[in-house]
Formats: C-alpha cells, structure tokens, sequence
C-alpha cells in the first residue's frame, strides 16, 4: 500500500500535470484563435489595399491620409489630409524648401471627374544649418488638400482616393521617402463630418498662417526689398521678432538677417535679394513670422501676405491703403467724390437752391454773386480743413476714429437732425428769416451777403458728413494712413470738389445761361425740396435711436415739437402789435431754447448694439475678430459687413444686394457665415478691423473665402456683383 | 540737430556701412561678374588655381557622393556623360567637394579618385575643399551645384543642373539640363539665356 499510494498519488500528481497542461494548451489556442480574430479586419485590409495601406510607416516619417468627412455628397467637396509624423530630430519640407530640399509632393488618384486642390500648407518653422536655412515641419504637419467630388457620381458607391506622397526627410542628412495610401470616402446623399477627424483638422487649420489683415507692398531697395506691412502702428510697435517666409525660390537670401522697424504706417522689413530675385511687377508672396511682446508671454502668429510692388513715387514704408496709384489719385478720388456729394440728398437742396437764387439776379448783381460764389467755396474747403484737422488731431492723440466719427455722438446727430427739420419748415416756407429767400444769400443761410454765402459752404459740408459718397471711401482711408499734410490735401481735395459745381456756376454767365428760366415752377422746386431734408431728419431720428433708443426718440420728438412751436410763435410776430411781438418772441426763443436743452439730455446708451438691427437682416450675427477666426477654422466662409446706421451707401446695399432672396440663398447654400459689425456707435474693434483694409469709414465689405485670401467687396454692391463673389468660393 | 543727435546719427550710418560690407562680402557672386578666384588642392595633392584657366570655359560641380539627389545624376550617368561632353569639347570640368571633415560626402584624396574610378566620372580634376571657403565664396547650397565661369574669367551660370527637382532618375529624359544648355551657348559664343536657376538637392555639409 505504501508504495502503492505514492504511485497513486504519482499519478495523480501526472495525471494533474498532464490535465493542466491540456488547459494551458486549450488557453493558448484559444488565445492564439482569438488574436486571429482580432487581426483579421487588419489583415484583410491589408491584403485588399496591397501597396496602399494607411497609415505607412517609413524610416523617418509615417503618414496617414485622413478624411474630414465620413460621406460625402456628389457635387460636394470635402478636405483629406497627409500627416506626417516626423521622427525627432528630422524634418520635411514647406512649399519653399529654403536653400535646399524638396517640398513634399502629392499625387493624387480620384475617381473620373474628382478633383484636388493645391496642397494648403502650415506655417513653416527654421531649420538653420551653418549660413544657410531650410524651411519646413518637424514633430507633426498636416497637408491639407481640398477634393471636389464630380456631381454625376452616384450615391452609394465608392469614391477611393489615393495619394502617392513624395517626400524628402532630412536631419544632417536627407533621405527621401515615399508612401502611397488610400482611403475610402462612402459617397452618400449628405456629406457628414467625421468626429473623430474634428480635432485633427481643427488643430491643422490652427496652424495654418491666417490671411494678413493689412495691405502689404514692397520697394526695391539697393540690395533687395523692403517689405512694408501696413498695421497700425500699435499693433508694428509690439512686434518683437519677425521673420519673412517667401512662398518663391531664392527670391531673398534665405539664411540673411531681416532687419525690421516700427513706423507711423506699419511693420517694414528689409530683405536681401536671393539669386533669382523678383521679375519686374511680380508679387513677393509668403508667410510672415511675426511674436507678439516678449519672453514666455510672447505669442507667435502666422500671416499669409501677397505683396505687390508699391507704386513708383510712393515714399518707401510708407502703405498705400486701398488706393493704388498713391497721393494723386487719392486726390483725385477725392475730388470725385466731393463733386457727387452735391447729389446726396442733404446736400442737393441746399446747393440747388442757390444755384437756383443765381439765375434770378440781374446783371449788375452778377459781380456780387461772383465773389459770394468764391466765398462760399472758401467756407465748404476751410470747413474741410477743419474737419481734417479735428480729424488728424484726434487720430494722432490715438483715438480710433475714422470717418463719420462726428456721427457716432448722439448729440451730433441729434443736432443734425434738428437743423434738417429747420431747413425743411425754410424750404417749406414756414421759416422766413430775415426777409425771405430770393436773394442769393439763398434760402439756407439766412444771413444775407458774404456772411452768409460763407455759412452756406460751412452748412453744405456739415450736412454732407453723413454721406460718405463711394470713391471717397477709399480715399479718406488713404488719407487717414498718411502724415498729416498729404492726408489734409485729400480733405481739400474733396471740398474743393464740392465747391466747384456752383462756384463755377457764380463765375460763368455762360454756365448760368443754360439754366432753366427763373419763374413760378422755383417756389413749388423749393418746396418740393423740403422734403429730402424732412426724410433726412427722419433719418437722423433713427441713427439716433440705434444710439439711444428710447430716451432718444422721445427727446427728439419733443425737440421737433418745440422747434414747430418756435417756428409758429416767429410767424405770429408778422403783423402782431409791438407787445404781443415781444411776448412771441420771448416764447419763440424759450421753446427753441428747450429743443436745444434736449441736446444736453441725450446720452449714449452705454447698453451695446441693440440685438434687433443685427437681427433685421436675416442669419446676421454680430462681428466680431474673434467670431471670424473661429468660423474660419471651421473652414467656413464668412461674409463680413461693416455698416452704420447713419450711412446711406450701407443701408442701400442693404436692401439692395444683400437682403434679396437670391443673394441669402447663395449665403445659405455655401454655408457662408454672414457677419455684421455695426459701427453706428464708437466701436474702436471695428475701427482696428477697418483700419486693417485701409478703411476709415463704412461701408466695408468682406469676404473671407475658406482657406484664402480675404476679397473686400466693392462700395457700391449689386446683386449680380456679390452673387458672382459668393460663386466664385 | 544737436551735436549729440549728428554724432548718433553718423554711428548709425556708420554701422550700417560696415553690416552693409559685411553681407555683401557674403553675399553670391553675381552673373557677369569676375568669377571669385580661388586655390584649391585636387585629389591627387595638385595645386589648382581658377586662374590658370582664363582663356577656357570652367564648369564648377559641387558634389557629396552620399546625397541622393548626387546619386540620381551618378547613377543615372547623366552626370558623367555630361563631364565627357564638355571635356572633349575643351571645357575644365573642376568637381568640388565642400563637406566638412566627419560629414557626409566628405572625403580622403584616395577615396575621391577611388569614386572617380568607380563612377566612370571624368571631371579635369576634384577639389578637396574642406574649409567650405571656396564654396562660400561662390554662395553654394546644394548638392549638385552647377557654376560655368566663362573664358574671360566672367561667371555665366549659377544655378541648378537641370528643371526637375526629384531624386527620381526616370524624370532625367524628361527634364531640361541648364548646364547642357548654358555649354552651347557659351560655346558658341551667345549670352547665356537663363543664367541663374533654382539649385536643388541636399544641403552643403559645410564646416559649422
């Protein structure tokens, strides 16, 4: 027994061993037929797509082509992108690889009728080596290219999209590698977004440098190019390193210092010729480094430029705004401009009616009328020149304000409309001052003789603040980014252009001759014309209330009341006892004082914009830089719309181009993101954002198009015009 | 202007002259311009001087036997059928290798003529340039990188050896050789049409 049982137990314990052993067998193989399972959606996948598997793991650097969108519709277009995540210590290449290298290349297999874009690449880093300097990415870069998927493909099949990457992967040494990769995009009747690629292609998008705000020119210099940004001047002051990337080969020596220096009109950087240089006219293009304040702080931003050569004769560093050809254009412009303010509404009146007085006066008189004309044109230039003054003073104590600044004080514009409401009861022929209308001292300004004809050209201009006509847009912007004396020039230029129509008028018989015949019809002319100053008034009447909503109206109203009431209380002085006349005239006099007193109660409403104008016209949001850089990230794109209340050329591109079916069905079906940013009041953000196209005053229209370069709208919007412009992206 | 501001500012321009020297001392030689001279030692411990090639057409080679974009031109012949057509015509095809010393493409004089050999190349002689002070000189990046220097000692091309900038040989056929090109025309006595091109390739290893 005693033998028996140790061979009992022998056994026992063999038999055990031999039982566990056949479960670790069967674990194994379980194991074994588990982790075949797991792999075989791998190795199939890799059997199927042979060479082009995804991602691809080389030497130096894996690369993996990723789709934004998880389906696609036919007729869409959707992002893929090539990452590469490069090995520490090594790099690959920008679009300008810099003294050597080779940018990474694409070629791309698509079904029949797809098409790709052209590869939109990061901002690019430094990598010196010795005297010399290559441009390009480490760690990780996203290459983003954009795929248009032919309408006529059929839902539900598949659309393969197959890259065959070429890159060159250097450290000290350069090795050039190669991948080719497919991925799959299911065609479906609705392009989805895939979530799990969000993050990535929002990081990617991050890194790409944005469009630069500002216009950028640059000049020959002796020994290459001085690049000027046109940023404000705060903005160039806080730059504390800069470094220019040309998207062009050897157009500037890559590895050479590029010395830059803050001045009143932006960042300039002066870059030493490459060997191959710029060819007469062509544009210098890239991207600019430019680190914000210093240290850890600082913050590194990438701008895209595409900088033309600055005109001749324009000063070097110097920008040039938004008007090519430099100061004699811009005055030019002006001049235009001045000439067609004369139509705006406020204006006409007023000027026709003493063009009109002109043609009734008699020979002997025209001598009078001659140096009334010049005087009048004397006071609308020297009104400018105040203006510009007031203007050029307040900029150079760094107030942001641009053009129409006067009618972002509701008290101006309170003003205004009370002086519009008064010409309109004159033109009614209610008011009569001073023995009435028919002299050439003319129906506006009341005092007769040279007095008068001076405050005439001092009103003209007062009313004519509000309409910014086009052309003059562009030129004030212009002025306003110049020193002092050219910028008081444009200002001159434009009085000198709204002068001119009736000084010519007072100075030529000849002109006056083709006048129609005074008679009868001036009276109804005249009253007639009342009424663009009523509507004028009206209008001012809700700017106001944009700035100052309720009390605003209320004061208004009451203000014209009282005004009516003064106006009543004058005319009952005519032919009234001398007592009575006192009485009326001391009532006259309070009751204009209390519709002046309102001038002092109208405050700005400190509330922001009220949310009902930005809301007028449909799927408007706020603007704000932030907003569009976000809906940029998205890869959407945005319309941007600066407008006032107080501006006329807005309001009319409004109604007539921008709020018409057509134009917000092409908003909705290109997913344009339409921003307005209301400069009705002081809004120094919008002001910075006009500055940054050259601008100083509404309107501004922009449109930022997914991926490029921000396109400023014309002044004057048509329908046509903007449907054509939203096609276009 | 005060004494103090006229003295600051003739510093300033002062130093502006001298960084102004500086970068042009540094900066490439220009086209129509004399060719930078230099004396150089070849592979076989001879002393060359650009000089005493002034009556003959000179094609400048940078090389680094170790780029790929050197070995797309090597092993594709292109380059040696390129040194034979020029040398029989006449032309000093001097081969320059700029690397510093522990870099890649840096070589002994044995090993240079042992390249040759290998290759089939026949460049008139190669330059050992370790100090990169002939490459600098001429504003070198790249390897290859081409230069012809003119009988009058004038420089008539810098640039690139050919339009393709791959290190793919099968693009060779179809690619436009400035050098080729710019051989003819300064052979037959006729300017040079596109005397500077993009140079591409790896990045001379110079001496840091």
């Amino acid at each position: 027994m005693e033998a028996a049982f140790p061979a009992v137990c022998l056994d026992f314990v063999t038999f055990g061993r031999t039982y566990e052993r056949q479960t670790i067998v069967g674990v194994m193989r379980v194991r074994r037929l588990f982790l075949l399972l797991l792999l075989a959606p791998i190795f199939a996948v890799l059997a199927s797509a042979g060479a082009s598997a995804n991602p691809v793991q080389r030497d130096h650097v894996r690369v993996t082509l990723i789709s934004e969108v998880e389906s696609v519709r036919p007729g869409d277009t959707f992002w893929v992108a090539l990452r590469q995540e490069i090995k520490p210590d090594w790099h690959t290449y920008w679009i300008n690889p810099g003294d050597s290298g080779i940018p990474t290349a694409i070629a791309w297999t698509l079904p029949p009728g797809a098409e790709a874009g052209p590869i939109v690449w990061p901002a690019p880093i430094r990598f010196p080596l010795g005297h010399l300097v290559n441009f390009g990415y480490a760690g990780e870069a996203w290459l983003l290219t954009e795929i248009t998927v032919p309408v006529t493909a059929a839902p539900g099949a598949s659309f393969d999209v197959t890259a065959q990457a070429n890159w060159l992967a250097c450290a000290q040494i350069c090795v050039p590698e190669e991948a080719s990769l497919t991925i799959n995009v299911p065609l479906a009747t609705e392009t989805r977004a895939d979530p799990d690629a969000a993050v990535g292609f929002a990081t990617a998008r991050a890194a790409l440098p944005r469009p630069a705000p500002w216009p950028a020119s640059y000049a020959a210099t002796k020994d290459g190019f001085r690049l000027a940004l046109a940023m404000p001047k705060e903005m160039a002051a806080a730059v504390s390193d800069s470094f220019v990337f040309p998207e062009q080969l050897d157009v500037i020596e890559n590895g050479a210092a590029q010395k830059r220096r803050a001045t009143a009109d932006g960042l300039v950087v002066d870059l030493q010729r490459g060997v191959l240089g710029l060819k007469q006219g062509e544009k210098l293009t890239g991207v600019v480094e430019l680190t914000e304040g210093k240290g850890a702080g600082g913050q590194v931003h990438h701008f895209a430029f595409a900088a033309g050569p600055a005109p001749a004769g324009a000063l070097v560093g110097t920008s040039e705004g938004d008007v090519g050809g430099g100061l004699p254009v811009a005055l030019l412009l002006a001049f235009a401009g001045g000439l067609i303010l004369n139509l705006m509404p406020c204006v006409f009146p007023i000027l026709s009616m003493k063009a009109a007085g002109l043609v009734r006066l008699a020979d002997g008189e025209r001598r009078v009328a001659r140096t009334h004309g010049l005087i009048f044109g004397a006071g609308v230039i020297l009104s400018f020149a105040v203006l510009a003054g007031v203007l050029i003073t307040l900029r150079a104590g760094g107030a942001a304000v641009g053009w129409g600044f006067q009618l972002q004080t509701p008290w101006f514009v309170l003003f205004l409309s009370y002086l519009m409401f008064a010409l309109g009861l004159s033109l009614s022929g209610f008011l009569r001052i001073g023995g009435g209308f028919a002299g050439a001292g003319g129906a506006l300004a009341s005092k007769p003789g040279k007095a008068g004809a001076f405050f005439t050209g001092v009103l003209a201009v007062l009313v004519a603040t509000p309409c910014t006509a086009p052309f003059m847009g562009a030129a004030l912007g212009f002025a306003l980014a110049q020193p002092a004396l050219p910028a008081l020039a444009v200002f001159l230029a434009l009085g000198a252009g709204m002068a001119a129509p009736y000084v010519l008028l007072s100075l030529s018989p000849a002109l006056l001759r083709r006048l129609p015949k005074p008679g009868p019809w001036m009276e109804r002319f005249r009253q007639l014309l009342a009424f663009p100053m009523y509507a004028t008034a009206a209008w001012l009447v809700w700017v106001l209330a944009q700035q100052s909503p309720v009390s605003g109206i209320a004061l208004a109203l009451g203000g014209f009341i009282l005004i009516g009431f003064a106006v009543w209380l004058v005319r009952q002085m005519d032919g009234s006892r001398q007592a009575w006349r006192t009485v009326y005239a001391a009532l006259a006099a309070v009751a204009f004082g209390g519709a002046l007193s309102t001038l002092h109660f109208v405050e700005a409403s400190a509330a922001p914009a009220p949310a009902g104008r930005a809301a007028a016209v449909a799927d408007a949001e706020p603007w704000s830089a932030v907003r569009v850089e976000a809906l940029r990230a998205e890869g959407r794109p945005v319309l941007v719309n600066f407008t006032a209340a107080w501006c006329i050329t807005c309001l009319v591109n409004e109604k007539a181009a921008l709020s018409t079916t057509a134009v917000k069905n092409a908003l909705k079906s290109k997913n344009v993101a339409y921003l307005k940013g209301d400069w009705t009041r002081q809004d120094p953000a919008i002001t910075a954002a006009l500055a940054a196209f050259g601008r100083s005053g509404v309107p501004l229209y922009v449109l930022y198009p997914p991926g490029g370069e921000p396109i400023v709208l014309p002044q004057i919007l048509t329908e046509g015009g903007v449907l054509e412009e939203l096609n276009r992206i | 202007m005060n004494a103090q501001n006229l003295f600051k500012a003739g510093l300033t321009a002062g130093a502006m002259f001298l960084v102004l020297g500086l970068t042009q001392a540094g900066a490439a030689p220009a086209i129509g311009q004399p060719a930078p001279g230099f004396t150089a030692t070849d592979s076989n411990g001879k002393t060359v001087k650009l000089s005493d090639y002034r009556g003959k057409v000179v094609v400048l080679e940078w090389t680094n036997n170790e780029c790929p974009y050197v070995k797309k031109h090597y092993g594709s012949s292109n380059m040696q059928t390129l040194q034979k057509d020029a040398t029989g015509q006449g032309v000093v095809w001097l081969t320059v290798i700029s690397s510093a010393k522990g870099e890649q493409g840096y070589v002994e004089p044995a090993a240079a003529n042992q390249l040759t050999a290998s290759r089939s190349a026949s460049p008139s002689a190669v330059l050992l340039d370790p100090s990169g002070k002939i490459g600098q000189e001429y504003g070198a990046k790249t390897t290859p990188h081409m230069y012809i220097v003119d009988p009058a000692g004038k420089l008539v091309y810098m640039g690139g050896i050919d339009d393709k900038p791959t290190n793919n040989p099968a693009d060779i056929p179809n690619s436009k050789n400035y050098v080729r090109a710019a051989l003819d025309e300064v052979m037959a006595g006729k300017p040079v049409s596109e005397p500077v091109t993009r140079a591409y390739g790896c990045t001379i290893k110079y001496q840091s």
